[in-house]
């Protein structure tokens, strides 16, 4: 069973207090501080790949396009189980979902692959794009927000995500494209010590030309003109204060609003 | 899983069960094990584990979630050790972090632990809060920047993030400043010392953060140590020297006992305060080191030291140890051992319990605001008593 | 003259809410461009549905199929495509649900159509669409134009685009699903609806919701408490649910529970949309988090930006003294 993990490294900006701010060119935000790692959807579509090899034996790759400082998310892939990673280097934040996913589907065309994997969307810009795009690509059938996976006999049975909790049930005829949904599994902790034995593992850079691909030639549709910080809380009341006087005023706003009920 | 790869194969049938580990040395009471305080199972005391371990390990028993809490409920205060009668009891602490480091390497690790692992390899701390941020404590201080002075003063992980804890970290260099200590703090420059990390099993990352803190106190030429924490001064003591790593090291409560008797630090100012000592377990236990504090203590007129019942090798432990300071296994009860621990010192009319390490701040700190005896019982960092009695002012 | 397409969604208990937001949207484009509004709906019982949809549109196109009872990606994107490519509206819109996600990217590609999803605000100038959306976890807004093309799909995030009452009286056109043979490599196998969990979230008045924030299993207690204190009860969003530290019963959102309880408290919930489209009908939203720019403090009413553990236990305590 081959599986093909598409996956990306992503700036944290889900805890980070006060610290994202717009680089000077106006068209990024600067690292700073930041911290760069896998991108979440990602790492549960890798443990899936990997728990799949595990039970059904074959070989996981884990591909990409982006820079050198993403080395460190495919070495962490290999450190998880995958047996091989490929970057295409290519700086992806220039390019749109649909270049992005040309790319992708040059380099997993020469790949084998019965599974390909990706993580439902990113944390970064939220498309949610490129996985069904590279299935469009490919020729190949596609489920977007998957939730359970179990492969037999040349087929994918999957439950899709909708709305309310409802599960919608499908089974693909192999190759598929299936993208992942958060809580399909618990990732595996990433030890120092597998990080240091994955660096005997393939990690193997190409360019754009190598897949018979260049830049001039993939324009993007869709242009980012500019970006703004959101305003802080522009709607709540903020109730200032240390922890003890804003929870003994918050205390008071809820018995003023009748939440609160005596005795 | 094969046992025969398992680092302590030799020896781990051997427990026999006796059931000793759970007493303390003076044989007080059958619940000095936390874990086993906590749960009132068997699985939870350290025989109870290393029999648990053995199974899995021989493929007896499955990893699973319940299998992995036992394991990573040992918060490593190595009460077990002290009764063992086994001539390897001295290890078995370290059998039970061997079978953790099992399930590290396959990943297979509570959540909670995973996230305290993570942040540590992401951010240098536990916690998962922004290197940049590490240093901030040192504002209003005049405490400098280490740069080759006589001692360097490492406060950890928990002394530079946690809100309470920060206040310690303060005023012990407040109170190394008044007694004109040279020294200086590492700042932003300070990573996570790794004791935890070690007792939690995870050893390759131990050993990185380990290598690149004695490289950098290399470079920067330092000699002697003081450590707000008793797990920092366990690790750059016991375990540094693996890597290469020797130096001249210190628990605070040592330096103030010289600094008293050599009449640097003035504590004559006195306090009126019965208070009682938590033995910490990497000062006391792990460290032998039981004496200093009290002598600190009693140096200050007009304390008065009441001992728990339970004290020095027969301590019980607050629980956070091994990470739990932050994974909270044993919590979730009034058999939390931390809040056993305040009934106990609550129970000695003392007016404050005097602490020693951070962890044990922060762990007391909630036990006694869950016993609702936040308003009789202060826990106060033997650093912070000392402050008072020489009469360090912040406001 | 401009045509905006809107394909219309529909599940068992009816059209999708996200496919009025997205007729209004249109609705609203298609008057300012002077151009026209066409809805295509596709299913089972799309004679019953199209009428609504003709108070939005200017033309229905009902393809019947009795087969599909609810919307589905594949046979959307059949039976769009042609109709896309003969028609040539400028602007085809989708809600980005879990359908929309599923149906857009790859009908976008066989089209070779740009395509700009998750969108926040949408506006048409001069033929040249373009569209606003949320990144870096709502911490920033990011505005893109789409190439000038033939045709451009753009999906709407849920919530964002308010449904205003339709004044059209549409005509409606039915016809019959155009494929003969059934799709074979992507086989609809049935639904899974969502268990019934012991305590039923959407009928507590007051809410007690904990997030990342909470950080383990163990300190929801804190949480617990405050609910106690308050007569409310416990809930959840997805990360909660994802770490396994409460079952999926518990989670608010778009892929959990609607809530509209009289207090909703959110705590360490750093409001990503998913988790406050689920909240919206709540009469008042009180958010605790540390993080001043947590996107939870664009709904709420109150904020307290703290550390939760210390924030929570004590105005538990508050709150018990208060009631005496």
């Amino acid at each position: 069973m081959d599986i093909v993990v598409a996956i990306k490294q992503v700036l944290d900006t889900s805890e980070a207090v006060d610290v994202v701010e717009i680089d000077a060119s106006g068209k990024d935000i600067k690292k700073g501080a930041l911290i760069s790692r896998i991108n979440d959807w990602d790492e549960y579509a890798l443990e899936e790949a990997v728990q799949l090899k595990q039970k059904l034996g074959g070989t996981v790759t884990a591909v990409t396009v982006g820079p050198g400082e993403w080395d460190d998310t495919l070495r962490r892939a290999l450190a998880m189980g995958a047996d091989r990673a490929i970057r295409i280097d290519e700086d992806a934040a220039a390019m749109d979902s649909c270049v992005v996913a040309r790319v992708l589907t040059a380099l997993i065309s020469r790949l084998s692959y019965d599974l390909i994997m990706f993580g439902a969307q990113s944390e970064d810009l939220g498309s949610g794009q490129l996985g069904p795009m590279v299935a469009e690509m490919l020729g190949i059938p596609h489920a977007t927000l998957v939730v359970s996976l179990q492969v037999q006999e040349g087929e994918a049975r999957v439950s899709r995500e909708l709305e309310g909790g409802v599960l919608e049930l499908y089974t693909l005829k192999l190759p598929a494209l299936l993208t992942i949904q958060t809580g399909i599994n618990r990732p595996r902790y990433v030890s120092f010590a597998s990080i240091k034995k994955a660096r005997d593992k393939e990690l193997k850079v190409m360019s754009l030309g190598e897949l018979g691909l260049s830049r001039e030639a993939l324009t993007p549709m869709v242009k980012l003109e500019k970006l703004e910080l959101t305003p802080a809380g522009k709607r709540a009341e903020l109730i200032s204060g240390s922890a003890e006087e804003a929870a003994a005023n918050l205390a008071t706003i809820l018995k003023n609003s009748g939440v609160i009920l005596s005795g | 899983m094969v046992l025969a790869d398992y680092k302590y194969k030799d020896i781990i049938h051997r427990c026999f069960r006796c059931g000793y580990c759970k007493f303390p040395t003076d044989w007080m009471d059958v619940n000095n094990c936390p874990a086993y305080a906590r749960f009132r199972m068997e699985s939870y005391s350290c025989g109870g584990r290393l029999w648990l371990i053995r199974a899995w390990l021989d493929g007896k028993i499955d990893w699973t979630d319940h299998l992995a809490q036992i394991v990573f409920s040992c918060v490593a205060c190595k009460n077990c050790a002290e009764k063992c009668p086994l001539n390897f009891s001295d290890n078995i602490v370290d059998m039970i972090t061997a079978a953790k480091s099992e399930m590290v390497e396959r990943g297979s690790i509570p959540s909670a632990v995973k996230n305290f692992l993570e942040n540590i390899q992401r951010q240098g701390n536990p916690y998962g809060d922004a290197r940049i941020k590490r240093g901030e404590w040192v504002e209003g201080t005049g405490i400098k920047q280490y740069e080759g002075q006589e001692f360097l003063y490492y406060v950890g992980c928990v002394g530079s993030y946690d809100t309470r804890a920060k206040e310690t970290a303060k005023t012990l260099g407040e109170v190394l400043l008044k007694a004109g200590v040279s020294f200086g703090v590492l700042g932003n420059e300070e990573n996570c010392d790794g004791n935890e990390v070690n007792k939690l099993g995870e050893e390759s990352l131990f050993q990185m953060l380990a290598e690149e803190n004695i490289q950098k106190f290399k470079d920067l030429g330092v000699r002697k140590i003081v450590t707000l924490s008793p797990h920092s001064y366990n690790a750059i003591k016991n375990d540094y020297p693996k890597f290469d790593g020797s130096f001249e090291v210190f628990h605070y409560t040592q330096l103030f006992q010289d600094l008293i008797k050599g009449g640097r630090l003035n504590v004559s100012g006195g306090l009126n305060a019965r208070v009682t000592y938590h033995d910490p377990c990497f000062l006391g236990r792990w460290n032998k080191e039981y004496d200093a504090p009290r002598e600190v203590l009693n140096a200050i007129p007009g304390i008065e030291l009441a001992e728990m019942e339970r004290n020095r090798e027969a301590t019980l432990c607050c629980g956070g140890g091994g990470g739990n300071f932050y994974t909270d296994f044993l919590g979730g009860s009034e058999t939390n051992p931390a809040r056993i621990r305040i009934r106990e010192a609550y129970a000695t009319g003392a007016s404050a319990v005097a602490v020693a390490c951070p962890n044990c701040m922060t762990m007391l700190e909630d036990a006694v605001k869950a016993e609702g005896l936040e308003e009789k019982l202060k826990i106060r960092d033997i650093s912070e008593i000392v402050g008072e009695a020489c009469l360090v002012k912040r406001d | 003259m401009a045509e905006i397409l809107v394909v219309a969604e529909h599940r068992k208990q009816g059209l999708a809410d996200i496919s009025l937001e997205m007729l209004t949207k249109g609705r609203q484009l298609a008057d300012r461009a002077s151009g026209e509004l066409l809805a295509v709906l596709i299913g089972k019982d799309v004679s019953r549905y199209a009428p609504q949809l003709a108070q939005w549109a200017d033309k229905v196109l009902a393809v019947k199929n009795d087969k599909l009872e609810q919307s589905l990606a594949e046979p959307y994107q059949k039976t769009l495509s042609p109709i896309i490519k003969e028609r040539k509206p400028k602007l085809v819109l989708i809600g980005h649900s879990s359908f929309g996600m599923d149906l857009a990217p790859a009908l976008a590609v066989e089209l070779g159509a740009p395509l700009a999803t998750d969108c926040t605000n949408i506006a048409m100038k001069n033929g040249v669409v373009t569209v606003t959306r949320s990144i870096y976890n709502g911490k920033v807004n990011a505005v893109y134009s789409l190439a000038p093309s033939e045709t451009v799909i753009v999906t709407g995030r849920p919530g964002e685009f308010p449904v205003e009452e339709g004044q059209q009286r549409g005509s409606v056109e039915e016809i019959d699903y155009p494929l003969e043979e059934e799709i074979d490599y992507k086989r609809l196998e049935g639904y899974i609806e969502p268990e019934v969990s012991e305590v039923d979230i959407t009928q507590a008045e007051v809410l007690v919701s904990v997030g990342r924030g909470i950080k383990d299993k163990g300190n929801i207690e804190i949480a617990e408490e405050l609910a106690r204190a308050l007569g409310g009860v416990v809930a959840c969003s997805r990360p909660v649910v994802d770490y396994g530290w409460l079952p999926s019963g518990y989670q608010v959102g778009l892929s959990g529970k609607t809530v509209k309880p009289k207090l909703y408290l959110a705590i360490g919930i750093s409001g990503a949309f998913q988790h406050m489209v689920g909240i919206r009908g709540s009469k008042m939203i009180i958010a605790i988090n540390k993080d001043v720019k947590a996107p939870i403090f664009t709904v709420a009413d109150y904020g307290i930006v703290d550390d939760i553990f210390k924030v929570v236990p004590i105005l538990t305590q508050k709150i018990n003294e208060l009631k005496g």
